[in-house]
């Protein structure tokens, strides 16, 4: 550790390079772009933004890497025209008692490809609330929205990701 | 934790399944959702494919950088970072970054090679360490069987 308490990059990339590799991945969905997030956070990890509070570093990189990711989607978009992701039809609701079995299983090949289907700002609250595991106050502090807003992304992300591997 | 919040069209759950799921409903509106479910199939339904969802997600495994790159990662010198902006001066992937490496290892290589510690443990995802911290989740029974007693978010840095 420095002097000022936050982490070296050494120890990040030593103790938890696969688990930021993990977050990066999830967060993009493929090793280039994965690879690209981890140097942007270096870069951020480097400069000391965000407020570091010892104990909880794997949250705050999560924090690192997220607004990284967004930074990085809002800066595409201002540069091309977003194509629509292939969306199926309106799902039809299933008749009463068709419903898929509660022990329903997915690939998680499959589960990642449809969560990279989903909008950047449903899949970083996904990811942040199921791959890394953080509160919705710890999601609603990382990416300065109101917890109401975090509890309504993550529920439409999951039901947006459900239906896409119906 | 999340309030109760105005029910939706219908008088339904809505997005309050999630923060039941997750256990981020207080002891009250916890209460109020179960009773609802209780009486509706169209949100106990979707209780359980949003709790499919999310067991997937949680159950995702942790991904290994492809090989080489935590290694390029640790020659990465920060201090041959340019600031400000995003000039890769230190290319994390691609050929060069084979060449930067090489030059950054052969400066380093003394002290890199004496505290280079063994490598990570195959053992269970930590990913899904930090998962099973929270809310308990799974694949089969009863998704409310499952759902752990509603208690003091974590916060932010403990």
């Amino acid at each position: 550790m420095t002097g000022s308490g936050v982490p070296t990059w050494e120890e990040v990339a030593r103790n938890h390079g696969r688990f930021l590799y993990t977050v990066a991945y999830r967060l993009t969905g493929n090793d280039d772009d994965a690879q690209d997030l981890v140097q942007e956070v270096l870069l951020r990890v480097r400069r000391g933004l965000g407020t570091y509070q010892p104990g909880n570093l794997e949250g705050w990189l999560s924090r690192i890497a997220t607004n990284a990711f967004l930074d990085e989607m809002r800066r595409r978009r201002r540069r091309v025209v977003e194509l629509l992701p292939d969306e199926p039809e309106r799902v039809i609701p299933p008749e009463p008692g068709a419903d898929v079995a509660a022990e329903a299983e997915a690939l998680p090949d499959d589960v990642h490809r449809a969560l990279q289907r989903l909008t950047p700002d449903y899949r970083a609250a996904v990811v942040l609330c199921d791959v890394v595991g953080l509160s919705y106050e710890e999601i609603s502090a990382t990416l300065g929205i109101p917890i109401g807003t975090v509890r309504s992304r993550i529920h439409r992300g999951r039901a947006q990701l459900r239906e896409a591997l119906t | 934790m999340t309030g109760p919040a105005a029910p939706d069209a219908g008088g339904h759950l809505g997005d309050r399944l999630s923060g039941l799921l997750d256990g981020e409903l207080t002891h009250a509106g916890a209460e109020e959702a179960r009773r609802h479910l209780a009486g509706c199939p169209s949100c106990s339904g979707e209780l359980r494919a949003v709790d499919n969802a999310r067991s997937w997600l949680r159950h995702l495994p942790a991904v290994e950088p492809p090989a080489g790159f935590r290694d390029r990662l640790l020659a990465a010198d920060p201090s041959l970072v340019a600031p400000p902006g995003r000039a890769a001066v230190v290319p994390l992937r691609g050929r060069r970054a084979a060449v930067a490496t090489v030059a950054a290892l052969a400066a380093a290589a003394a002290a890199v090679l004496g505290l280079l510690p063994a490598p990570d443990p195959p053992a269970e995802p930590r990913v899904t360490r930090l998962v099973e911290a929270h809310a308990t989740s799974g694949q089969g029974a009863d998704p409310l069987s499952r759902l752990v007693p509603v208690g003091v978010p974590v916060s932010f840095g403990q």
